[in-house]
């Protein structure tokens, strides 16, 4: 079973963007954070142990690095890119439900009618899921876009796997 | 003479890190977060430690080289060609409707085409939203909401679509935006990535203007 969360993205998973994301810029110099560094990593879990046939929430948390920020699941311009999960769950593990955390309202001060609805720091993806007797694996990328003060960057995606153990 | 040459260098070397103190003071205040509901002054970056990427960790290698000529349509889709402007100071301007900095910077240039236009001064806008070239009912779309976005920005300069066709011979833009300010014989004079000062950017269009010979 696949599952596009929410509103079955309609968006495949991107490859980052313009350009070639995986490949190191000819005047990046070593040392210093660069647009390739990654930029929000998937912290936990790899692995829970839930109930079989019994609602269980998996809490998926990632860590946006230090200095940017990432637009959070709603923006509220038309234009800014959205955080969203885009998770592939096999067969025997049904996803009820997929919810995001609020964002922090910010504004920059030369257009304050214009607020951004931004992530920093960790954040904490919630899945809802029914699993089957078994192992299964829950496997997917969170796909963002982020910014540091000065810079904003393609979007790009961090994978995501959580091995689901129910009994 | 071994000691006033050293005086100088050490002045030299003082200068140079007053100003780069001066200028990311200015990069600070230009582009600081404050959360939505406070007063006017407050300061709360939601990015504390400024900018992530380190303007340390850019210096184009394209400096000083000729500028790698493109064809881009742009939003009335015509062709558009950097090589048609040669003879002229050209900003090329790397940007997308999903960054904020951009929107910092785009009136700056409206403002700076119109300033120095009677100086031959032509500002380009590579647009680098995606773009979905094989599905023309989406392509139609995007290219619209880009339009729409240059409209309501009131981009006085031309918009060309694509930046992914010519990113890498551009050394790979990854980071937005990113300027070139190329002299009237093609030559890149200067870069910045991420948004610069407004003096920054002014000082980089006076050395195209001055790096060519007029024609």
């Amino acid at each position: 079973m696949r599952i596009l969360v929410p509103a079955l993205a309609a968006v495949a998973f991107l490859s980052g963007g313009f350009g070639s994301p995986l490949q190191k810029l000819p005047w990046q110099t070593s040392g210093s954070a660069s647009p390739n560094a990654p930029m929000v990593r998937f912290l936990y879990p790899q692995q829970v142990q839930v109930r079989s046939g019994k609602p269980y929430t998996v809490e998926m948390h990632f860590r946006i690095s230090k200095g940017l920020h990432i637009n959070s699941h709603t923006p509220l311009q038309k234009s800014l890119i959205r955080t969203d999960l885009n998770a592939s769950a096999p067969a025997g593990v049904k996803v009820a439900a997929v919810q995001f955390p609020a964002g922090t309202l910010y504004a920059f001060p030369a257009f304050p009618s214009q607020k951004l609805s931004v992530y920093t720091g960790e954040i904490v993806v919630a899945m809802r899921i029914v699993a089957q007797p078994g192992n299964h694996l829950i496997q997917g990328s969170l796909r963002y876009q982020a910014c540091d003060l000065n810079t904003c960057f393609p979007p790009r995606n961090v994978p995501v796997a959580v091995d689901v153990v129910a009994q | 003479m071994v000691i006033a040459l050293t005086l100088m260098i050490a002045a030299g070397l003082i200068n140079y890190a007053h100003r780069r103190l001066g200028g990311q003071a200015l990069r600070g205040e230009q582009m600081q977060l404050v959360p939505a509901d406070a007063p006017p002054g407050a300061s709360a970056s939601p990015s504390p430690a400024g900018t992530a990427a380190s303007e340390d960790a850019y210096t184009t290698p394209l400096n000083g080289q000729q500028a790698p000529n493109f064809t881009l349509q742009n939003l009335q889709g015509q062709n558009v060609s950097l090589a048609s402007f040669k003879g002229h100071p050209v900003i090329v301007d790397f940007w997308a409707t999903w960054c904020g900095p951009c929107k910092m910077e785009i009136p700056w240039l409206e403002q700076l085409q119109q300033q120095y236009a009677g100086q031959g001064l032509q500002i380009i806008g590579i647009n680098a939203d995606d773009l979905d070239k094989d599905d023309p009912a989406k392509l139609f779309t995007e290219k619209r909401e880009i339009g729409d976005f240059a409209s309501e920005m009131h981009i006085n300069y031309p918009v060309l679509l694509d930046a992914d066709a010519i990113a890498n011979a551009w050394g790979g833009v990854d980071a937005l935006p990113t300027t070139f300010f190329i002299d009237r014989n093609g030559r890149i004079v200067a870069s910045t990535v991420g948004l610069a000062p407004r003096d920054e950017i002014v000082s980089d269009i006076r050395k195209a203007m001055t790096g060519g010979a007029a024609s």
